[in-house]
């Protein structure tokens, strides 16, 4: 707002260094178990990955596919190996990359949220047009004590998903929002 | 049947008892069904408590006795109604081609025998006995403030439509009911998908037009009733998302602070007073000449294709239905494969005809698109066979989106879509215009929506950069395939070259496709513009946002961008302003609505 009038330039944006997006950290984390259960999934996933490498080079060795060119045919018993190198080590690395990013705050009757890991995003739901509040749990969510709370709007670009939040904080969370939304509850769109 | 009693809507009112007897009866004689309406009102005792007035003022063919007060709104209850008996002229034919292969199935299978040729007759009649059973036991009717239809067969079931929920009516008559004077009217509840919706298939012209007209009237009395009564409550937050309080575009409505409703709810109800008749508008009727214009949004260049497919998949289903050896077809199709002379005159055939056929489809399908400023909603119609008329509410009219594609900027044309909440299938029925010089649509949006937003702020040169490797990249990439792939298989060269010219191609499409972006936010509305081969341009007022979304991506991190998307409740739900400069796009977001954004901004200044 006070750099409107710089925004005409056209190298405006260009002049400050990669990286940083003047938006300051959400104030709360996410629950330290949702790091358990990203590492969870992310193993899931890798033991799942590395076993279809594994039943593929197997299929390719056995040399039914003459159309594979040779070196490709020959050096298929490395596949599992290279996507287990590959898989893993990002299996391992997410849940602390994904734990440092995730963060959410309510203020200003604005719900405000980081997510990702590689990529980022960040979304603001301002109370007055949630339309509906969800509290979810999966069955790892369930079995670690964790909810998913899900903020929708009428535009899906405009709705938020809080994963990994503890139990009693989603809980809380959620019936703050809906109560909040019920007095703020403005039909403009 | 004649059963059907009409509850009275409100136990209160003392007209509706008496009236709901006899209107429930259904009429005797099946020639003045379609009429039911004005012409039940003649008779002398309908006649005299006639204040129940059920055609609203604009139409109100007989509504002689004009509601004293049309803002009172008396609780009404028409009488029940049935499509017009004329249907069971068009429902059997319609159902015929479905029917056409079972028959002849049963007359081959029996060998022309009589018994076939009665098992057949049998069929044709059992049709037209079902159309005749669907349409004695269908009717409709206004109840109160909702819209009953009513299918009463073995079980009854009632689909009731309150009035306002009613987001508009479509009034289209496809050519056999054209030729009947008949009409299907669908009404659109926002409910998305066909669930919720009515669809009445069969009534007369001028029913269709009154009940249109009466259903759209009352739609809007009662939201604007809501609304007024909303306005004593204030921000009691109970009304359905339909009675939306109308508010002025204000310097910053888009504020959470509940400031919005008490005052602006005052305002309103003024505008949308109930039975207010504004005389129709025709905005802008598209001369026929610029018809020719269709041709180059490109889809209907495939015209010719899309029929020659359609033809080769109904030559499959009846070959299979008629039981025709599969082994037939593909001798065909070998035969055709090996005389390529053939092959290639087809083809050059196809390719003539396609800027013919796909014109004369366009004519078809948009002949005299006309756009109508009629009471609180915008109307656009257009078709030659089938006319199609599309009711958008003012109301709940967002913005607007102008596409031009590249072989349209060429020639200087453009289209629009209106962008309304909780419309659905917004894709067709939102149209505004067809393909019209861009300036003559730039003054009819104007005037329908508001004006185009120009001045669009230009995205960081990173973004030219993003722009044209994506362009070009991919192409590489594919033409590297090939390559490897050609080594062995020597006619991939072929496409290793097609791939070349593609990347090649791409440095002048990457370099628009920067040229294009931009956003902009002025005077209470915010736009975003992008794309190249079909380039958009979105206008919106800063109300209809609901939420914002910002993406990186880790190479837009690298690149100092972000995509800043604007939630939107109307239209595809999120507009894009993509590779915007880190700072320029928070900035964007929160001059748009400041105080979603400001208690989260950095104060950094950006260098």
């Amino acid at each position: 707002m006070s750099d409107r009038t710089e925004q005409r330039g056209d190298t405006a944006g260009a002049g400050s260094l990669p990286g940083q997006v003047p938006l300051r950290p959400p104030a709360n984390p996410v629950s330290r178990k949702a790091i358990v259960m990203w590492l969870l999934d992310g193993l899931f996933w890798s033991v799942l990955l590395v076993g279809g490498a594994f039943l593929l080079s197997g299929w390719i060795g056995d040399g039914r596919w003459s159309w594979l060119p040779e070196w490709l045919a020959d050096g298929a018993g490395w596949l599992p190996a290279l996507t287990a190198v590959l898989v893993v080590p990002a299996a391992l690395a997410e849940p602390f990359w994904r734990y440092a990013v995730h963060r959410w705050e309510l203020s200003g009757d604005v719900v405000y949220a980081r997510s990702g890991w590689i990529d980022r995003q960040w979304t603001f739901v301002p109370v007055s047009r949630i339309q509906t509040v969800d509290k979810k749990q999966g069955t790892l969510e369930r079995v670690l004590g964790l909810a998913t709370v899900d903020i929708r709007t009428a535009s899906h670009a405009g709705s938020s998903t809080i994963k990994g939040l503890d139990y009693g904080v989603a809980a809380a969370l959620a019936e703050r929002l809906a109560q909040r939304a019920e007095e703020l509850r403005d039909d403009a769109t | 049947m004649t059963g059907l009693p009409d509850p009275p809507d409100r136990p209160g009112d003392p007209s509706a008892d008496p009236h709901a007897g006899p209107s429930a009866d259904p009429p005797a004689d099946p020639s003045a069904g379609p009429h039911a309406g004005p012409s039940r009102e003649d008779p002398g005792p309908h006649a005299a408590p006639g204040l129940r007035a059920y055609g609203p003022p604009p139409v109100g063919a007989s509504a002689g006795p004009a509601p004293a007060g049309p803002s009172a709104g008396p609780p009404l209850a028409g009488p029940s109604l049935r499509l017009s008996p004329r249907v069971l002229l068009t429902e059997p034919i319609r159902t015929l081609p479905s029917l056409l292969l079972p028959l002849t199935g049963v007359l081959f299978l029996g060998g022309f025998s009589s018994g076939s040729f009665g098992w057949a007759a049998f069929g044709l009649v059992g049709s037209v006995l079902y159309a005749v059973v669907r349409w004695a036991t269908f009717t409709y009717q206004v109840i109160g403030d909702r819209l009953e239809l009513t299918r009463a067969l073995i079980g009854r079931s009632v689909r009731t439509i309150p009035l306002e929920r009613i987001r508009g009516v479509d009034v289209s008559s496809p050519p056999l009911h054209r030729l009947l004077g008949l009409a299907v009217l669908r009404i659109d509840t926002g409910a998305g998908g066909s669930k919720q919706e009515g669809e009445l298939d069969g009534v007369t012209l001028v029913e269709a037009e009154r009940l249109k007209a009466a259903l759209l009237w009352h739609a809007r009395a009662r939201a604007a009733r809501r609304a007024g009564a909303r306005g004593t409550v204030a921000a009691h937050g109970d009304g359905p998302p339909g009675a939306a309080v109308t508010v002025p575009a204000g310097p910053f409505p888009g504020t959470p602070e509940p400031a919005g409703p008490s005052p602006a709810a005052a305002v309103p109800p003024v505008r949308h007073r109930t039975g207010e008749t504004l005389p129709e508008r025709v905005l802008f009727v598209v001369p026929r000449r610029w018809l020719a214009y269709g041709p180059l949004s490109g889809s209907y260049l495939l015209t010719p294709f899309a029929f020659v497919a359609g033809a080769a998949g109904l030559a499959f289903q009846w070959g299979s239905e008629l039981r025709i050896d599969g082994r037939i077809v593909v001798g065909a199709g070998e035969w055709l494969w090996g005389h390529p002379l053939l092959l290639g005159g087809a083809l050059v055939v196809l390719v003539l005809a396609m800027p013919v056929l796909g014109a004369a489809m366009y004519a078809v399908f948009n002949w005299d698109f006309t756009l109508r400023a009629r009471d609180g909603y915008l109307v656009a119609e257009r078709g030659l066979l089938t006319r199609r008329s599309v009711s958008l509410e003012r109301r709940r009219v967002r913005g607007f989106e102008l596409v031009e594609g590249l072989a349209e900027r060429w020639a200087g044309v453009a289209r629009a879509w209106a962008i309304v909440t909780g419309l659905g299938d917004s894709g067709t029925r939102g149209q505004l215009l067809s393909v019209i010089p861009r300036r003559a649509a730039l003054d009819v949006v104007r005037e329908a929506v508001g004006p185009i937003l120009t001045g669009l702020r230009p995205h960081p040169p990173v973004a030219r950069r993003r722009r044209l490797f994506r362009a070009v990249f991919p192409w590489l990439v594919a033409a590297a395939c090939a390559a490897v792939a050609a080594r062995s298989w020597p006619p991939l060269w072929w496409a290793v070259a097609a791939a070349l010219v593609l990347a090649v191609l791409g440095v002048p499409l990457g370099l628009d496709r920067y040229r294009s972006l931009g956003h902009t936010h002025e005077g209470g509305r915010l736009s975003v513009r992008s794309g190249s081969l079909r380039r958009s341009q979105v206008v919106i007022e800063e109300r209809a946002v609901v939420g914002w979304t910002l993406r990186q991506t880790w190479f837009q991190r690298r690149a100092g961008v972000l995509t800043v998307v604007a939630g939107v409740g109307a239209g595809s739900g999120g507009y894009a302003a993509i590779d915007v400069g880190e700072a320029q796009g928070v900035a964007f977001a929160a001059e748009v609505t400041p105080a979603w954004l400001a208690p989260f901004t950095e104060d950094a200044p950006p260098s």
